[in-house]
């Protein structure tokens, strides 16, 4: 709550160096537009399977919808999160995690903490989990999630899903009131590196996106996903290599719709039933993606 | 405002003491400790998940013979579930069982005398042949042993009984942590178990029960609040245990917890003008949150007092768990009270006196976080309050076209078109009973038509539970008059039993219209609830439209207005509606009358069945139930319930063989028997003005009244008159006089025939042993 808190880019590379003692790999931001941590392949591929794993990545994560074209104080069209996946999670998770708050120099006696349920679903994903929202006086600072299911497969493994969101949290540590005061480093603020852009943004989704254009490049990238998938499927009737499957790129495409879908949405270009059947579709993609790499990852028995 | 932790470190912990006196000669008892320490549970489940425990814990022991004494004492926080059971016997009483061997043919020789078998079982057991006894099972005679079992000690016991007690606890929502949910044998509890203490005994002769559940083993240790440090915390009791919990920042108890609640809110507000909104499920769902709770006071700007109350509430309340506060003339103030779930102090002050000093007061850090992030909620609302402002309601009609209320059933406009039409018949028939006129019928309809707009807007979108509010308090700003902005207000209203119905007669006609849209249309789409499956609300929708009729609309009457509706256009999936609507209206007007209005249920099932009058208006049923009530335990009327049961009997019989319809024939007055036949003829028609002006008044415990004065007829009638005589032409007539009162005095207004009275329960059932067998 003052000026010897830490900057944006420090709160980063503490949470990062800690999370990196505990094991984890730091991976990079996914190179696509997504809406949240959890839809880059460092989480969606890794939590299915037995096989252990740990990372943490900053994600920039974009939501058309929240867009306020850098007037509101508190909300985004990008985001930034701190994405950890702990699979299988230590005993103790949530005290590891408290001292990751003392990492960003939280004090914890100095205030209030609570987990207060909050179940996490992603239709898109075919995904959900059980958890909490972390509260810090009173202000969400953290989503806590056990996994339960993830591309319409349950899980061999439970993984906890730690997502900061490091605005609000550094913006809390900082004292300031709006995100965009901010200071991103010594001399330079978070407005300055990002309202233009958050302006921008804004102007695109909700003024001169074509819808036309967006639904197109929608269908064009899910039918040639669609035209993997089905060769996917008679190459693997043939017993031909299934570890050539490009899986990762149809996971793209299936990301690259779900970001024309939240586009469209924040247009107001979808009709409610018309969202239930788009989310289908995108779901339908992720899952086929989840099966073949859990086929990929078990022995030979368990059908792809 | 200034603030100290109210709970106290208990110096001396009362409870019931545990006792060492010898139950049976040989057990004596011991206290029992259990606690399931684990990750936070959701506040909705802990109370009930307390109760469980609690339950499944006696069961089990009681099952096991261990329980020594009902009392099991339970606790919980958000990270544990306790149970304490001051008395369970260190050991089981022992027993006598039977133990079954060979087949009787197998164990005996031809002269009766035991074989190989037989002796060889005897052996095993330890006993003697001579002890064999012979027993039929469902596969034949076979021989068999009286055994005596020794009990076992308790220790022994609970640690087979307890992984069942802990793993077998229920919740409405639960989850794996340790293997995944494809691992078979994984455990599921509604939060990761995290550790488990079993105590058996006090103080030096506590024993740790050591039993295995959640990949666990119970030891002697627990856990303090997170704040207290990660160490575990051995305890030798519950003694023990409560006070170094207490110590370590945990109330166990959650109606201490409540009690430290209130004071610690009455001693922030003392000495102000201020008192708290009431609100009884924030205060539990506090309670239920927190090992230790502190209130905590803060302020926020008096700009954002310019958004209506029920925003202002609604924000606090249900994104952030915050009391408001208003004036004594109930003024809401710009004042909040947060709880905590710790201590503003430290925990031990004698031993932490250093640290203390050391330590600044946290309270000033926490009340400035929690005022920031509600300006930010405030802030968000009142830009949802403007920006809404710029399309008022009646501009947003054509928007519903682009919100879908049910894929069967189309958009908001489509409802809003039917509801239309409902209310306008509504309307017509409370026009027609003159207790409306053509212009309250236009307000009406202006309400319908704005109503659903709402839902177009940020602050509804934001805080779907504010739906119809909203629009009400945006109808108001944009100048609708009184009636129309409120019955929008209250157009959802009544959403549960507890709920009010709304204020005016015109906002009952829009709520009614709504309710009872949602489950004509529901019902045509094949929506209808099943079991405990009812995905679209309509038990909910149905239980309003009961409610509204009887404390709105009074008058109503559902089953016509069932059958106007049906004539209407309105453009449903299906038409063949109206007889499985209104079974469901009837049945949901039963669940009212009992579940609701407290009536018995052979009360309700007279009143809904009677000749006359049914479930249909509601009220009128309500009316009739109520003074069925008071009067039905009277000595002339059981008299008169029993009369009709009998009359009920003779008419069923005799229907086939006489065939006699239920058509009426007219009585034939010189076929009357003079004496006890004819004095009930005259006695029933002289009453019978009387009878009809009070019923027409809805008088109807003194129409009973009045029925019950014919008890001297009806009871001479049945004591001296043969109804089946001998004459066909007499027996019809008497037959047909039968049937008249049935239809008119025994179930015209409530079928007294279905009322159990007490008298006629058989006193006392021939069952016992000792008198049969005399």
């Amino acid at each position: 709550m003052s000026s010897d808190a830490l900057t944006f880019q420090d709160a980063i590379l503490n949470l990062s160096k800690f999370w990196a003692d505990q094991g984890c790999v730091l991976a990079l931001p996914y190179d696509l537009e997504v809406g949240a941590g959890t839809m880059c392949p460092e989480t969606f591929l890794r939590v299915l399977g037995p096989d252990p794993y740990r990372v943490a990545y900053v994600q920039p994560c974009r939501r058309p919808a929240d867009g306020r074209y850098g007037e509101n104080p508190n909300r985004l069209l990008k985001h930034t999160q701190m994405q950890v996946i702990l699979k299988p999670p230590p005993e103790d998770i949530q005290d590891v995690y408290l001292q990751s708050l003392e990492a960003l120099g939280v004090r914890l006696a100095e205030h209030d903490i609570r987990f207060e349920e909050d179940n996490w679903e992603s239709p898109t994903l075919g995904a959900w989990g059980i958890g909490w929202q972390v509260m810090l006086d009173g202000l969400e600072i953290t989503q806590f999630t056990y996994f339960q299911q993830c591309g319409g497969l349950d899980l061999d493994s439970v993984s906890v899903e730690l997502t900061y969101g490091l605005e609000r949290i550094i913006a809390f540590l900082q004292g300031v009131e709006s995100v965009y005061d901010l200071r991103w480093n010594d001399s330079l603020s978070y407005g300055d590196l990002r309202l233009e852009e958050e302006r921008e943004l804004s102007i695109y989704d909700f003024e001169a996106a074509d819808p036309e254009a967006c639904r197109r490049l929608f269908e064009t990238y899910e039918a040639e996903a669609s035209r993997l998938l089905d060769s996917q499927g008679s190459a693997a009737a043939a017993g031909t290599l299934r570890n050539r499957f490009p899986l990762r790129k149809v996971y793209d495409l299936c990301l690259k719709c779900s970001h024309l879908f939240n586009i469209l949405d924040a247009r107001g270009a979808i009709s409610v039933t018309e969202r239930v059947a788009l989310i289908a579709r995108i779901r339908k993609m992720a899952c086929a993606v989840a099966r073949i790499y859990v086929g990929r990852k078990m022995p030979a028995t368990v059908a792809v | 405002m200034h603030q100290s932790p109210n709970l106290k470190v208990p110096n001396q912990v009362t409870q019931p003491e545990a006792t060492r006196t010898p139950a049976d000669g040989k057990s004596q008892t011991a206290p029992l400790l259990l606690e399931i320490g684990c990750e936070e549970i959701p506040a909705r489940f802990l109370t009930e998940a307390q109760t469980a425990l609690g339950q499944r814990l006696r069961d089990a022991l009681a099952g096991t013979g261990l329980l020594a004494d009902a009392a099991v004492h339970t606790y919980s926080t958000p990270r544990r579930l306790v149970a304490y059971l001051p008395q369970v016997l260190d050991r089981q009483p022992d027993r006598e069982e039977s133990v079954v061997g060979p087949a009787a043919k197998a164990a005996f020789g031809p002269h009766g005398e035991p074989t190989r078998a037989a002796e060889a079982f005897a052996a095993k057991h330890g006993a003697a042949v001579t002890e064999l006894f012979e027993v039929e099972t469902p596969k034949g005679r076979y021989v068999a042993l009286r055994r005596r079992v020794a009990g076992r000690p308790a220790l022994e016991v609970l640690l087979e009984v307890l992984p069942g007690v802990v793993t077998g606890l229920q919740f409405p929502k639960s989850m794996y942590w340790l293997a995944g949910r494809s691992g078979e044998s994984a455990p599921r509890w509604v939060r990761p178990v995290r550790w488990l203490l079993a105590l058996l005994g006090e103080g030096d002769e506590a024993q740790v029960v050591p039993f295995e559940a959640f990949g666990l083993q119970a030891s002697n240790a627990t856990h303090g609040h997170r704040s207290a440090g990660r160490d575990p915390i051995r305890v030798t009791g519950f003694l023990d245990y409560r006070e170094k919990l207490a110590r370590a920042g945990v109330e166990i108890d959650p109606e201490q917890r409540r009690a430290a609640l209130r004071q610690d809110i009455e001693r922030l507000l003392a000495s102000s003008q201020l008192r708290l909104v009431p609100d009884a499920g924030l205060e539990t769902w506090i309670v239920n949150s927190t090992e230790w709770p502190s209130a905590l006071t803060g302020r926020f700007d008096e700009r954002f007092l310019k958004l209506p109350r029920e925003i202002l509430i609604t924000v606090m309340r249900d994104h952030q768990h915050y009391f408001a506060v208003e004036d004594r003339v109930g003024v809401l103030q710009p004042h909040f009270v947060t709880v905590l779930n710790r201590h503003l102090r430290k925990f031990d002050s004698a031993r932490n006196s250093k640290s203390e000093c050391r330590t600044p007061d946290p309270a000033p850090v926490i009340r400035q976080g929690h005022e920031r992030v509600l300006r930010a909620r405030f802030a968000d609302a009142e830009f949802f309050w403007q920006a809404d402002q710029r399309i008022p309601l009646r501009d947003r009609v054509p928007m519903l076209e682009r919100v879908t209320y049910h894929e069967k059933l189309g958009t908001y406009a489509d409802k809003v078109r039917r509801m239309a039409l409902l209310a306008r018949q509504i309307c017509r028939t409370l026009e027609e009973q003159g207790s409306m006129t053509d212009q309250d019928t236009l307000r009406v309809l202006r309400a319908v038509q704005l109503c659903k707009c709402d839902l177009t807007t940020h602050m509804v979108q934001e805080f779907t539970e504010l739906q119809g509010v909203v629009g009400g308090l945006y109808a108001k700003e944009q100048g609708e008059p009184e009636v129309v902005w409120q019955a929008i207000y209250d157009h959802y209203l009544p959403q549960g039993t507890e709920d009010r119905c709304p204020r005016s007669l015109a906002g009952g006609v829009v709520a009614l219209s709504d309710k009872l849209d949602s489950v004509v249309s529901g019902f045509s789409a094949g929506l209808e609830p099943t079991g405990s499956s009812d995905p679209f609300g309509l038990r909910r929708a149905g239980n309003g439209v009961v409610r509204l009729a009887v404390e709105s609309l009074p008058g109503l009457d559902l089953l016509k207005l069932l059958q106007a509706i049906a004539t209407l256009n309105l453009e449903l999936p299906a038409s063949d509606w109206v007889t499985r609507v209104s079974g469901f209206l009837r049945e949901r007007t039963e669940f009212y009358l009992q579940g609701v209005a407290g009536l018995r249920y052979d009360t309700v099932r007279a009143v809904v069945q009677a000749t006359e009058r049914g479930w249909e208006r509601p009220a009128d049923a309500l009316a009739r139930g109520r003074a069925l009530e008071r009067i039905r335990d009277t000595e002339d009327f059981v008299a008169l319930s029993v009369a009709a049961k009998r009359t009920h009997n003779i008419l069923k019989k005799s229907a086939k063989a006489d065939d006699l319809t239920a058509a009426m024939e007219p009585i034939n007055e010189d076929l009357l028997a003079p004496g006890p036949e004819k004095d009930l003829y005259h006695a029933y028609n002289r009453l019978r003005p009387r009878l009809e002006e009070e019923a027409s008044r809805g008088e109807y415990e003194a129409a009973w009244r009045l029925l019950a004065g014919l008890r001297p007829q009806v009871d001479s009638f049945f004591d001296n008159v043969l109804v089946m005589d001998g004459d066909p032409r007499v027996r019809r007539n008497r037959l047909n006089l039968l049937s008249k009162l049935s239809r008119e005095v025994f179930r015209r207004f409530a079928d007294l025939s279905q009322i159990e009275s007490m008298t006629l329960a058989p006193v006392s059932a021939p069952t016992s042993e000792a008198s049969s067998g005399g």
